[in-house]
């Protein structure tokens, strides 16, 4: 039988890579990945299962009623979204297949059908944001155009303790590599500033006590998330099941 | 009135004799091994599911009522060899230390139990030529001594799969039919090694659980107290890894849909039921019909399950099918009343 896929007969030229610690740059007419599965991890379950939202994780048995009644995967029609199968990869640890569903793993508009449907009493919902979570305190999960808002409105808040929206518009702007269009909104700030509607930069609103007030915050955040990703490495020894 | 003939003194003998025994009948019990207590006793069973309860503390229970009854009296190291039928009894000829002896019984009741299924007929498991690879009969003596330790090297495992339905719901090797106990018995290892050892893991590798009825709460307590791990699918083969230090499951993760491939440093392998040897042996004797497992077969298997067919011959226990302990034992009472109707008439 003739090979009708274009892909396996041409000759691809891959310069670099490297597999199991391999060099195997070259040409290659078909390349197949493995498929093995090797990866028995349990740090992603023990991490879920310490969490308040995710304990339930371990009564877990792959029944797959969440999934059959799940609105996003049967209605909406997100067939990656498979609430069963999240549940199952953090349970075998199987982070390198978890890590693609990051993003669509947030999707979830906690309709919370699964949980009311669940034989076993896994509150499926908060389980499969608490997988997310996991996701995304250990940096598995790529920064979403949503993360950089966050991150950008935190830092502006932080600076003065009250919104800077211009400053955020611009910030934001920046960060996703879009140019702000200069000349219109500068006369649109302009007389806003002028009309007293706008406090920006120099004119910026500032909360009372606010330079003994953001140390405190700062240090609260910075412990909160050092002490998420610290867990997420792995629970100190005997605090497993 | 001559004595009722038990044949074979694991847990379901055991309960007909000391059921006789309480009924006033004299009860001749033969067991063909040198002790009483059947396969618990000689695998050392350590903990009995669902209840937790030590195989000793069970065993001892049957065993105080038969041992020093002077109802009872206990032939060990003895087999049935020969039998006639002398109505309303039987006539049996006995064969142990001292040669042939003939008796006349009332009735006889066989007990004559399974045998776990040998491993090593599943080769590409392994079991026989990989130290690390065990049966789950071998784990319950060491559970039990409390030294759960790799044969290879005298060191604990971190990491142990357990392998369900070796020998059971396997046309290749001949045995379609489940075993009943594989499942359970596996689950109730994990829990008791989770809880002596929290630091080892425990994976089992399933197609589907099986704890009917009440156990149930120990397969939802295995996952959910003591975190023990179940990935859908049958191993397909389990060979050396990492230079022969650790052994090598194969198999395809079907939730997955996927091959998997997990180095352990510990395999258990779940052993069905077959037909015991006595079991074989005294459907021949007594020219019983037995099906296509190779258990002897009831005349009424729902209705009447201790009823050979045969006036005067009864059966219990695991002769007849997989059972476990409390059936057995129940089966046992059942037979025994039966047999005493049948010595009185």
């Amino acid at each position: 039988m003739p090979i009708v896929e274009p892909s396996l007969v041409e000759v691809q030229r891959t310069e670099q890579l490297e597999l199991d610690g391999i060099d195997v740059s070259g040409d290659w007419n078909t390349f197949l990945r493995s498929r093995v599965h090797t990866d028995l991890d349990l740090k992603v379950l023990e991490w879920v299962r310490s969490q308040p939202q995710g304990e339930t994780i371990s009564r877990c048995w792959q029944c797959g009623t969440c999934t059959a009644g799940c609105c996003m995967h049967t209605d909406f029609g997100l067939e990656e979204f498979n609430p069963r199968y999240f549940i199952y990869l953090a349970q075998i640890g199987y982070e390198a297949e978890l890590r693609k569903y990051a993003e669509t793993i947030w999707r979830c508009v906690s309709c919370n059908k699964c949980v009311e449907r669940c034989p076993k009493g896994v509150k499926v919902e908060e389980v499969v944001h608490s997988i997310g979570s996991y996701l995304e305190v250990t940096g598995m999960a790529k920064e979403s155009p949503a993360d950089r808002f966050d991150r950008a409105y935190t830092e502006n808040l932080l600076r003065r303790g009250v919104l800077d929206e211009a400053a955020l518009f611009q910030t934001y702007e920046r960060l996703e590599g879009r140019k702000t269009p200069g000349r219109e909104l500068f006369r649109l700030g302009l007389s806003m500033l002028l009309s007293g509607r706008l406090h920006t930069g120099p004119f910026a609103h500032r909360t009372r006590g606010w330079g003994k007030m953001r140390p405190v915050l700062t240090r609260l955040m910075t412990e909160d998330l050092r002490r998420r990703r610290e867990t997420a490495r792995g629970p100190p020894p005997g605090s497993g099941p | 009135m001559n004595p009722v003939l038990v044949v074979g003194g694991g847990p379901a003998g055991l309960s007909a004799a000391a059921e006789l025994a309480s009924l006033g009948a004299e009860a001749l019990l033969v067991e063909k091994e040198g002790y009483l207590g059947g396969n618990p006793k000689r695998w050392h069973y350590s903990l009995l599911a669902p209840d937790l309860k030590p195989a000793e503390e069970v065993l001892g229970d049957l065993l105080g009522k038969v041992e020093g009854n002077p109802r009872v009296e206990v032939r060990l190291g003895t087999s049935v060899t020969a039998v006639d039928p002398a109505p309303p009894g039987f006539r049996v000829t006995l064969q142990g230390g001292k040669g042939p002896e003939g008796r006349e019984v009332s009735a006889v009741i066989l007990a004559t139990g399974f045998d776990h299924f040998d491993s090593r007929r599943k080769f590409e498991y392994g079991y026989g030529r990989y130290p690390d690879v065990l049966d789950f009969k071998e784990l319950e003596g060491m559970i039990h001594d409390d030294k759960v330790l790799r044969p290879s090297d005298g060191k604990p495992p971190k990491r142990i799969a357990w392998v369900l339905c070796v020998g059971s719901r396997d046309l290749q090797v001949g045995n379609p039919w489940c075993c009943r106990m594989g499942c359970v018995v596996s689950i109730k290892q994990a829990v008791e090694i989770r809880q002596k050892h929290p630091e080892m893991e425990a994976f089992v590798y399933y197609m589907d659980i099986r704890t009917y009825g009440l156990w149930e709460d120990l397969y939802w307590k295995s996952m959910q107290q003591y975190g023990v791990k179940f990935i859908r699918g049958r191993i397909g083969q389990i060979t050396l890894a990492e230079g022969g230090k650790r052994l090598l499951a194969t198999g395809e993760d079907t939730l997955l849909s996927r091959p998997t491939e997990v180095p352990f440093d510990m395999v258990v392998l779940a052993s069905g039921m077959e037909p015991g040897q006595g079991t074989k042996r005294m459907a021949e004797l007594f020219h019983l019909p037995v099906g296509p497992e190779g258990f002897i077969t009831p005349k009424i298997s729902d209705i009447n399950p201790v009823d050979s067919g045969v006036p005067g011959l009864y059966l219990a226990g695991a002769a007849t099918g997989p059972k476990a302990i409390p059936d057995s034992v129940t089966e046992g009472m059942g037979a025994a009343l039966r047999a005493y109707q049948h010595a009185r008439r």
